[in-house]
């Protein structure tokens, strides 16, 4: 017998039943099961019904979003890189490493059909012949469990040459990466792929253009790839999943003070205050603080009615929801985050580089009692000036978390100035 | 070449990696995990060997190692442990894990292990935060919340 590795049960739930459909237990379902639940048959129906096109139109109207983070019309991304020659490359982005997110390993360890069947089906859409899963190194269970399945998919016909008959051949590969957050990045994650160290590459050129081997490259997130076949079976009926413009189902990573955190499934006509209910409420019956919401920032009370959607006010990103009670100190949080910053820059731009350290460094002398006015005023100049001379994602939001606390937790700066901690968590001694 | 290191089973995986991934390149990091699985350290002989079996040069596999949290560290243990500290486990009690992990193993966290059973490593988010405390030992996960020192001393001791 293969050994798998031990995998707990990281609780996932959902009444819609559409990414989770299968994903609710923790367990693995094959391939046989898979297609007695209507698994395949969305290839199937695509290969045979529709060309290439009717399915990026299908996508383009879909309203679909990027659930990596940057939730750029996924529609749009592909017409990008269909304006391109062939060959073409499609890549999945199971690096998942942004604190806080453990949705798209539900999808990958539970149901890693839905994952091969979207790429299949992406594969088509936009002419390309290789597929590859960049699924992060601190996941070898869920690389073993893609490697089975896509030998399983194989088999059957569903992957290869001359798919299910037709002149389309497509097949993935699984590349594991090693423990660098910053490889989640699409130009650093392309870089690793080709064997290299992860650096990103300056843009433009963008990956739709030149993106591995130089070739025009999709790059799309798990819960993205795993919209397709649900898109495909639904068409039009689509657009009755949840509101308009942010159609779709939506994964929900939740951790921290709830009753019960996992991953809960809904659409996106839900708020922040819905979620946290939905997740069993506060803990303890203790009193809500504040959400941090993986690198994108915090949310206060106030701002507990938030759409959970894409919308210019909407919550966003990856859905990634980590709720603070009043136990929790906000300054020794932002600490937390930014020792993951300082780490996780690759170093290769000097104001991530140095910021980030400063950043990390003025925060912990919030914490050890020696911090001033004038280190508020210096956190302030650190978050306007990061972003400015970074050239990735992680640079422009590293300063997001204390942005964000300066304004809506501000005088929690004060009170650690005057060596207080409002939660006791800090000067204990 | 005689291999010492690379033996015929990681050999024949190289080779089916070289047989499938477009670019020999691509088998780097995929090679080094099959090295860091088995020898729980990435060290200069691996990388020879590796450099000399697929013909990539030393120093490119020597940039990827130092480059790579889970190559770069030297862990001198059979076993390695990760205790995740970002902000969920963090606040959901990874310091007091942490501190049962270093009394039941007599280690301390991110040093050399110096019994040379197990290695002791705080790291980011390994995407388990609904289980928090999350934390590995190999390539196993485990759930932290209702951990205790007789249930965590049950789970190392599967670990030899
Ligand atoms: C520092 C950094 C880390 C990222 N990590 C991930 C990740 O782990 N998974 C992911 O899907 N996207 C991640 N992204 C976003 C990707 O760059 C890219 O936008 C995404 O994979 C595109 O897929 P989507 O359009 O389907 O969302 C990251 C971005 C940055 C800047
Ligand atoms: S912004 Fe930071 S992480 Fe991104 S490339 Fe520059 S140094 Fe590296
Ligand atoms: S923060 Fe520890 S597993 Fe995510």
């Amino acid at each position: 017998m293969k050994y798998y590795p031990n995998i707990p049960d990281l609780n996932a739930n959902s009444s819609i039943n559409l990414l989770l459909k299968r994903a609710k237990e923790n367990r693995t379902v094959g391939i046989e099961e898979y297609e007695t639940t209507g698994g395949y048959s969305a290839l199937r129906k695509a290969l045979t019904r529709f060309k290439p096109e009717d399915i990026v139109i299908m996508v383009e109207e879909s309203t679909l979003r990027g659930r990596g983070g940057a939730g750029f019309p996924t529609g749009r991304k592909w017409r990008f890189a269909l304006a391109n020659p062939k060959p073409r490359y499609l890549i999945c982005n199971a690096d998942e490493s942004e604190p806080g997110t453990f949705k798209d390993r539900i999808i990958i360890e539970r149901d890693p059909h839905l994952l091969i069947e979207g790429m299949i089906i992406s594969g088509y859409a936009l002419g390309a012949e290789l597929g590859f899963i960049y699924i992060r190194g601190e996941y070898p269970a869920g690389a073993m469990i893609l490697e089975d399945a896509i030998e399983d998919a194989r088999k059957k016909g569903y992957l290869g040459k001359n798919i299910l008959g037709t002149d389309f051949s497509f097949d993935i590969l699984v590349y594991r990466g090693a423990g660098a957050y910053i490889c989640g990045e699409e130009t650093a994650l392309i870089e690793s792929l080709e064997g290299k160290r992860g650096h990103p590459r300056l843009r433009p050129p963008y990956p739709a253009n030149e993106g591995l081997f130089g070739r025009p490259t999709v790059v799309n997130n798990v819960e993205t790839l795993a919209n397709i076949p649900i898109i495909v079976t639904y068409e039009n009926y689509y657009m009755n999943i949840g509101p308009a413009g942010y159609y779709g189902p939506k994964l929900f990573p939740i951790s921290g003070k709830v009753k019960k955190p996992g991953v809960y499934e809904s659409t996106m006509d839900i708020t922040l205050r819905e979620l946290i209910d939905m997740a069993g409420g506060m803990r303890d019956g203790k009193k809500f603080k504040a959400v941090f919401a993986g690198s994108l920032g915090i949310y206060s009370e106030k701002e507990l009615d938030v759409p959970m959607d894409y919308s210019p006010k909407g919550f966003g990103g990856t859905g990634t929801t980590i709720v603070l009670d009043e136990d929790d100190c906000i300054i020794d949080s932002l600490i937390v985050v930014a020792e993951f910053f300082e780490h996780e820059s690759c170093g290769k731009c000097t104001p991530c580089r140095v910021g980030t350290y400063e950043l990390l460094n003025i925060l912990k002398k919030f914490q050890e009692g020696t911090a001033t006015e004038q280190d508020i005023k210096y956190l302030e100049h650190l978050c306007e000036n990061i972003p400015v001379g970074s050239i990735c994602g992680l640079g422009y939001s590293a300063p997001n978390a204390v942005r964000d606390a300066l304004k809506k937790f501000r005088d929690e700066f004060y009170m650690h100035i005057e060596k207080k901690c409002p939660a006791g968590v800090c000067f204990k001694s | 070449m005689q291999y010492t290191y690379l033996t015929e089973d990681i050999r024949q995986k190289i080779d089916k990696y070289l047989n499938t991934f477009p670019v020999k390149e691509q088998v780097i990091i995929q090679a080094l995990h099959l090295i860091y699985s088995k020898y729980r350290d990435i060290e200069l002989p691996h990388m020879e060997e590796l450099s000399n079996y697929i013909q990539v040069p030393l120093n490119q596999i020597e940039g990827i190692v130092h480059f790579y949290d889970m190559f770069r560290v030297k862990r001198n243990a059979r076993h390695h442990i990760r205790v995740c500290k970002n902000l969920p486990c963090h606040i959901m009690g990874c310091k007091k894990l942490l501190e049962l992990f270093e009394k039941l193993t007599n280690e301390k966290a991110n040093e050399e292990s110096k019994h040379g059973r197990f290695y002791i490593e705080t790291v980011e988010c390994i995407g388990a935060c609904s289980v928090a405390p999350a934390f590995m030992i190999d390539d196993d996960l485990y759930d932290g919340t209702k951990i205790t020192e007789e249930k965590l001393n049950e789970i190392l001791s599967k670990y030899t």
